[in-house]
């Protein structure tokens, strides 16, 4: 799965740090997540969508290994 | 998401005093034969059966409790240190959690199956002493290393 987090983070001039406050997660987390080792739970996925203002769907795409 | 299964993160501290003190007088008198006279009591169980001759389901024995006492704190203080919350613990910490629990039970269970195979007669009792710690010690080694090589990850990405 793809994701858009960091890009969305630059775009709202975020530090990872800034971003695990709002998210009320680790900046661990977040860090994972840019790098794709870490897919997040449903709960966090509509936290970050709200921070970022933007759909679920937008933040994160399925990759073709997904649908296998 | 709330962890309700966990204990408060000011345990852990508290934790690996009692994990540790413990772990030292418990494994030094296995070296030294060392048994404190005033801890050589009678008291109740269960189960008795002395292989000589006093056999009872349910009574007194006297025993040195000096290492029933260790067992039980290092036991106490091994599942605070385990299971108390880490500072953030967030979802991600959780799937580390379960990672290194897993991990930890496959790696004990493969230790006691060699044992089991390679190992017999009174040598095999140290086996079933040891293995009654060695998850919960398998689980704090390896969900620290896997908390340590996430911190350095984090770092190296500033």
């Amino acid at each position: 799965m793809r994701n858009s987090i960091k890009v969305e983070r630059a775009k709202k001039n975020l530090t990872q740090a800034q971003l695990a406050d709002l998210a009320l997660v680790s900046r661990q987390t977040i860090n994972a997540m840019e790098l794709g080792k870490y897919v997040p739970s449903t709960v966090l996925s509509l936290r970050l969508s709200k921070i970022f203002e933007t759909s679920v769907n937008e933040l994160f795409q399925l990759e073709e290994e997904d649908s296998k | 998401m709330q962890e309700n299964y966990l204990l408060p993160a000011s345990f852990k501290k508290w934790g690996w005093s009692i994990f540790v003190s413990s772990a030292i007088l418990g494994i030094f008198p296995l070296f030294y034969n060392w048994e404190p006279a005033f801890l050589e009591l009678d008291v109740p169980a269960i189960f008795i059966d002395d292989l000589i001759e006093n056999k009872a389901i349910i009574g007194m024995t006297n025993n040195n409790i000096l290492n029933e006492i260790c067992a039980v704190l290092v036991i106490i203080g091994g599942l605070m240190v385990a299971f108390s919350k880490e500072k953030y613990e967030d979802e991600f910490i959780a799937s580390i959690r379960l990672k290194s629990l897993v991990w930890s039970t496959y790696l004990n269970y493969g230790i006691l199956l060699l044992a089991l195979i390679l190992v017999y007669d009174f040598s095999f009792m140290w086996v079933l002493i040891f293995n009654m710690f060695t998850i919960l010690l398998f689980f704090i080694i390896l969900f620290h290393w896997n908390l340590v090589k996430l911190k350095k990850s984090v770092d190296y990405a500033e």
